[in-house]
């Protein structure tokens, strides 16, 4: 389930008002979250959970919602 | 060693260095599989037999469209030898809608004439539609399903008779330019041009058998398929290919392999440059070394001296050499490359009078804040020439900018099927590109595009696309509209700005117009960065009565109070 910290993370990166973000989405389908942008989304995330990801942990995420489940695995840790 | 075809020099190297690797395929967290030259042909043959057995003839073109896989590579010369022409396309990224995508394949086909797609079965629901809307496709293909045990010795003679047939003038490859709007342009190519610019190339790149290429690059793109496959391929030396894909989420991958495999050789359009050297934390490069990395060559967008500089110190520390930075100038229309920067030397920089420049003359200065700096993309290689030329296609004297035109031995035969196109950029055997630039010390400097494109990361862009895509927004006042490159400092490359016309003056009504220009992109694979919405005749119209995208730009950099924040 994507918290709305997270969800929040990512619009303020992307300068997004809103954008509906479920498990599901793909990044690829979210405004502005291309090749060029992804780190920068990952570095925010990041930064608002004090966490660190391996390039490799972030690779394996299928969509947002593994994303926000690494964020908690994390979290847990 | 002289051959006439490129299959004759795969043959040779499977023969020679039987055991040698010639393509290591990179997988993130898992061990690469890697193909040795004999087997790689043995393999490749096998594709050849199974494609004559499926009922692919000679001189076909096959379009692939599979993603990072092992068998990609063995496929795309059995292709080669069952005498057909092998045409890598790009694998559909998710955001792309599926009617899009088609529109794509089918823009391509009408213009160069596919005749098969060779794909994977998941993406059949997306292609196979295609087949019912007047294309020149005959059929889909799984080749991935194949059986590759599959012998026939009447089909092998076959297949030995078309090979030992082939001449070096016969067409070897397609590629096709990016774009939706039906400016694809199919670039065909011969065994001659491609066996030539192997050495020549090779040459300017002093390449030896211990060279080892470390690629991320797709193999739809002319620096992924020729510089960092076909080269060494056919050379006989090793490339490492990892999938873009995964490149692009895990920049880091680059610097493992060429860690773990100790490259020499890569190929980076400018924006990798900046990405490795600031999106890579340090804890993952931990025991890394650059030291084997002889050359990284920067191609396929505008050369920025201080991205250099950036990977230069960000990498230092492990052991990569300023030495190793390095440039080249180069295009699909002439198999690759045009000029290379020599091994060793750093590209030149020169600070250039940017008045001067933009009235066409090239004037040296010491002042920093009146000056662009220009980076050399080096000399011309073996088998080119280069010359500048004015607006009449007569040549200009040195230190004067202006159009780059080139003459090679590895020119193209054409854009496939457009000799109307063909007849616009190339003239008594010289290729007009399109591109600015000058000459100074002998060495080309690229400055500018004649044509609108922008360049991100790597990959062309026409405005046109992204023009006709937010045109159909609702809310855009269509044909009002224009789209430009603008330059990003920190990502090392241009990004897509858009100034739309609209009668929406409300905030709200701005807010959810700049959502659906932004969606509207996504769903054509184009990422906008920058949307300036502008009331209903604010755009200026160049003498032909369209928007004009040079004035508009000016116009709207200097007020930042319509772009949507």
């Amino acid at each position: 389930m994507i918290s709305e910290k997270f969800k929040a993370a990512i619009l303020k990166e992307l300068k997004l008002s809103d954008f509906e973000i479920q498990d599901s989405t793909l990044a690829s389908q979210v405004p502005g979250w291309d090749s060029l942008n992804h780190i920068n989304v990952i570095v925010a995330i990041e930064k608002e959970f004090g966490v660190r990801f391996k390039s490799i942990e972030v690779l394996k995420c299928k969509n947002i919602g593994d994303l926000q489940k690494l964020v908690n695995t994390k979290l847990n840790q | 060693m002289k051959f006439n075809t490129v299959w004759d020099r795969w043959q040779y190297n499977a023969k020679n260095t039987p055991e040698k690797e010639a393509i290591v395929h990179w997988l993130a967290g898992e061990e690469p599989v890697r193909w040795k030259f004999e087997d790689l042909l043995k393999t490749a043959n096998s594709f050849s037999l199974q494609l004559k057995k499926n009922g692919i003839e000679a001189g076909q073109v096959c379009a692939i469209i599979i993603r990072h896989n092992i068998n990609f590579y063995p496929l795309y010369m059995g292709i080669v030898g069952a005498g057909a022409i092998p045409a890598v396309l790009a694998y559909p990224n998710p955001r792309l809608h599926p009617d899009k995508f088609r529109d794509g394949i089918k823009g391509m086909s009408q213009r160069s004439g596919l005749d098969w797609i060779f794909t994977e079965e998941s993406l059949e629901p997306i292609i196979r539609p295609l087949l019912d809307q007047h294309t020149s496709i005959k059929g889909l293909h799984f080749p991935l399903q194949w059986d590759l045990s599959f012998s026939d010795t009447g089909l092998q003679e076959e297949l030995d008779t078309i090979r030992s047939n082939k001449k070096p003038e016969d067409p070897f490859l397609l590629q096709h330019s990016s774009g939706t709007t039906g400016l694809q342009k199919p670039v065909l190519l011969s065994n001659k041009a491609i066996l030539q610019h192997v050495d020549n190339y090779g040459e300017s790149i002093n390449f030896s058998p211990e060279d080892k290429v470390i690629s991320w690059l797709p193999l739809y793109h002319d620096m992924g398929l020729i510089a960092a496959y076909h080269v060494p391929l056919a050379y006989g030396i090793t490339s490492v290919q990892i999938d873009p894909f995964e490149w692009v989420l895990a920049p880091v991958l680059l610097l493992e392999a060429m860690s773990k495999e100790k490259g020499t050789l890569s190929w980076l359009p400018n924006f990798a440059y900046n990405m490795l050297a600031d999106k890579v934390p340090d804890d993952e490069l931990e025991g890394f070394r650059l030291d084997t990395w002889r050359l990284a060559i920067n191609c396929s967008e505008p050369v920025r001296h201080e991205s250099h500089m950036r990977f230069l110190k960000r990498f230092s520390n492990y052991g990569f050499r300023q030495s190793a930075l390095s440039a080249c100038y180069a295009m699909a229309e002439t198999t690759y490359g045009v000029t290379q920067t020599t091994p060793g030397e750093l590209p030149a920089v020169i600070l250039a009078d940017r008045q001067k420049l933009a009235e066409g003359t090239v004037e040296i200065v010491d002042d920093e804040a009146k000056a662009r700096a220009c980076v050399s993309s080096g000399k011309v290689i073996k088998g080119c020439k280069v010359k500048i030329v004015d607006e009449k296609r007569v040549e200009v004297p040195t230190g004067k900018v202006g159009e780059v035109a080139i003459w090679s031995v590895s020119m193209f035969d054409g854009y496939r099927n457009y000799p109307e196109k063909t007849a616009e950029v190339l003239e008594d055997g010289w290729f007009y590109s399109g591109d600015f630039g000058f000459i100074h010390n002998d060495e080309c400097f690229v400055i500018g595009r004649k044509k609108d494109i922008i360049i991100v990361a790597g990959k062309n862009i026409y405005p046109e696309d992204i023009e006709d895509t937010v045109s159909k927004v609702t809310g855009v006042i269509p044909g009002r509209v224009v789209a430009f490159g603008s330059d990003d400092k920190e990502l090392g490359t241009e990004v897509v700005s858009v100034i739309a016309e609209t009668n929406a003056a409300e905030d709200t009504e701005k807010r959810k117009l700049k959502m659906a220009i932004l969606e509207a992109g996504i769903n054509n694979d184009q990422n906008i960065s920058k949307i300036y919405l502008v009331p209903s005749r604010w755009l200026i119209k160049s003498s032909a009565g369209k928007p004009s995208r040079k004035a508009n730009k000016e116009r709207v950099l200097q007020n930042n109070d319509f772009l949507m924040e």
